[in-house]
């Protein structure tokens, strides 16, 4: 409901957001977002196993509604400063949608989700954190 | 008072929510065993006998004086009890047990190998192990009766002229036979069960100094790298073991496995891989080659490690070795800038008794193994 809430609060907002794309399949993924970015994803298997590849379906979009891209994803644990042992692979779907392969999480614990997103000359990284068991 | 002693003895340790759900994770015990879709007779049982065979089969190496059995005896939980493995040379590494090799998806202790059958391959050729070729190994499958006999049975047809193919069909049945070494349930399997179920009368069979061992494990976190049920995530890491070989020359570990893997012919990027949707060489497509590799090494599980000597290059003889090393560790040793994965644990004697006698319970008694089936009978 909290979410609901939020985003409905954000597209009266940025009203531009109301065309982006959020359902990436499932009826389930992750919403976050600056001032300039709204990124919808998904892990693919939904549930992330430890040691186990997994990839994230994207979806990007920007608050002028100018085309956004995703450019890098990467993703360390904070705790101990170390990142995965894989690099993963975007392909762009087109519309603003990405898939990222290879990624891994090969430790139980919070790992730090950094997506490297850019819309013209304008980039930007947000983050996110994932806990895995 | 004795029955009074008996029966405090007897009362589980008490576990929280967390502690539960951390001991869940290390079982079910035995794990559906995949199969590997890299390789086309895995699972196969007339490749599952032809692979012992060969696996017992002096005659793969150069001089017929050593197999595979040679070094990973089935009586020394598949490895052969020295600090270092010796071939034609001693080597710089010990022989790692092949207990649940098939569940891995790195293999050696530097990840060199993507397969079990790719991993096969690299002892055959070694020239400081069995020296062997592919033309040696082609031949012996061509022109033995019995070996030409279990081959056109586990592969559907005869042994064709390509000695390169021929040597990976082997590596695919020695891969085949060793995917079904799966270590047997052990005490702590026992009472992982009961804590899942929550049988309060079975978890107290199992000894209460194995039960505070445990608690000490999930404490100290050692499942982060040690962990689900192979107690190992599969990976590499540097736990502080000295990584010279001898007077300025160093085994750099998993930082050298990368190169080799990415050179290697029989990669599952390669030709040889069966798996047509390429899902399996999904890691190797993606694997990254980091100078922090440097002087890792491959996060052996705990099931059924053996008597020792333990740690990539035998460096630590007894289990009350490796956990004076985890013990005593030194964090300058291990260059981290944030929380070390690895600190000295600083235990007390009592906590080092209790966290062997962990460990212990997670071994078990095998039974010797018999024979292998006839090839064609």
């Amino acid at each position: 409901m909290r979410l609901l809430a939020a985003l409905i609060a954000l597209l009266i907002t940025f009203p531009a957001w109301a065309d982006c794309p959020l359902d990436l399949g499932r009826g389930t993924g992750i919403v976050i977002f600056s001032s300039h970015y709204l990124i919808a994803f998904r892990p693919e298997p939904l549930r992330i196993e430890v040691g186990e590849p997994f990839s994230l379906l994207f979806n990007v979009c920007t608050k002028n509604d100018k085309p956004a891209e995703l450019v890098a994803i990467d993703a360390q644990m904070p705790e101990h400063k170390h990142g995965m042992n894989y690099r993963p692979t975007i392909v762009s779907l087109g519309d603003g949608r990405y898939r990222v392969d290879g990624m891994v999480f090969h430790m139980p614990g919070t790992w730090e989700l950094a997506i490297d997103v850019r819309a013209g000359e304008e980039s930007e990284r947000l983050s996110h954190e994932l806990v895995v068991k | 008072m004795a029955l009074a002693a008996s029966a405090v003895a007897q009362t589980p340790l008490q576990w929280s929510e967390d502690e539960v759900r951390a001991i869940a994770r290390h079982g079910p015990w035995p794990p559906t065993a995949p199969r590997d879709p890299s390789n086309r007779v895995a699972g196969s049982a007339n490749a599952i006998v032809l692979g012992e065979h060969l696996f017992n089969e002096p005659r793969l190496s150069a001089d017929g004086a050593m197999s595979c059995a040679t070094c990973h005896v089935a009586g020394r939980d598949w490895g052969d009890g020295r600090a270092k493995a010796v071939g034609r040379a001693e080597l710089d590494r010990r022989t790692p047990s092949l207990w649940n090799v098939g569940l891995a998806h790195w293999f050696g202790w530097d990840g060199a190998g993507d397969s079990l059958w790719s991993q096969s391959i690299r002892p055959i050729l070694d020239p400081r192990e069995m020296a062997g070729d592919a033309g040696r190994v082609a031949g012996l499958l061509r022109e033995d009766k019995a070996l030409a006999c279990g081959y056109e049975r586990a592969f559907g047809h005869k042994p064709g002229g390509d000695d390169e193919k021929l040597l990976v069909d082997a590596a695919k049945a020695l891969a085949a036979f060793q995917a079904t070494l799966i270590s047997p349930r052990t005490p702590f399997d026992a009472f992982r069960d009961a804590v899942v179920a929550g049988d309060r009368e079975a978890m107290a069979r199992y000894p209460l100094a194995a039960q505070r061992g445990l608690k000490i494990f999930i404490d100290a976190k050692c499942s982060a790298c040690h962990f689900g049920p192979r107690l190992t995530n599969g990976e590499f890491g540097d736990v502080g073991i000295p990584f010279f070989t001898r007077p300025g020359e160093v085994d750099s570990g998993r930082l050298d496995g990368l190169g080799k893997l990415a050179n290697s012919t029989f990669n599952l990027l390669g030709k040889y891989n069966d798996d047509a949707s390429g899902a399996s060489a999904l890691r190797t497509r993606h694997v990254q080659r980091l100078h922090s590799n440097f002087g890792e090494f491959r996060v052996p599980s705990l099931r059924q490690s053996g008597s020792g000597p333990f740690m990539h290059n035998g460096h630590l003889a007894t289990l009350e070795d490796v956990v004076k090393h985890y013990s005593e560790v030194n964090p300058e040793r291990l260059h981290s800038d944030a929380i070390p994965l690895v600190r000295p644990l600083a235990l007390s004697a009592d906590q080092s008794a209790d966290l062997v006698a962990f460990l212990r319970t997670l071994s078990a008694d095998v039974p010797s193994r018999p024979a292998p089936p006839l090839l064609c009978p």
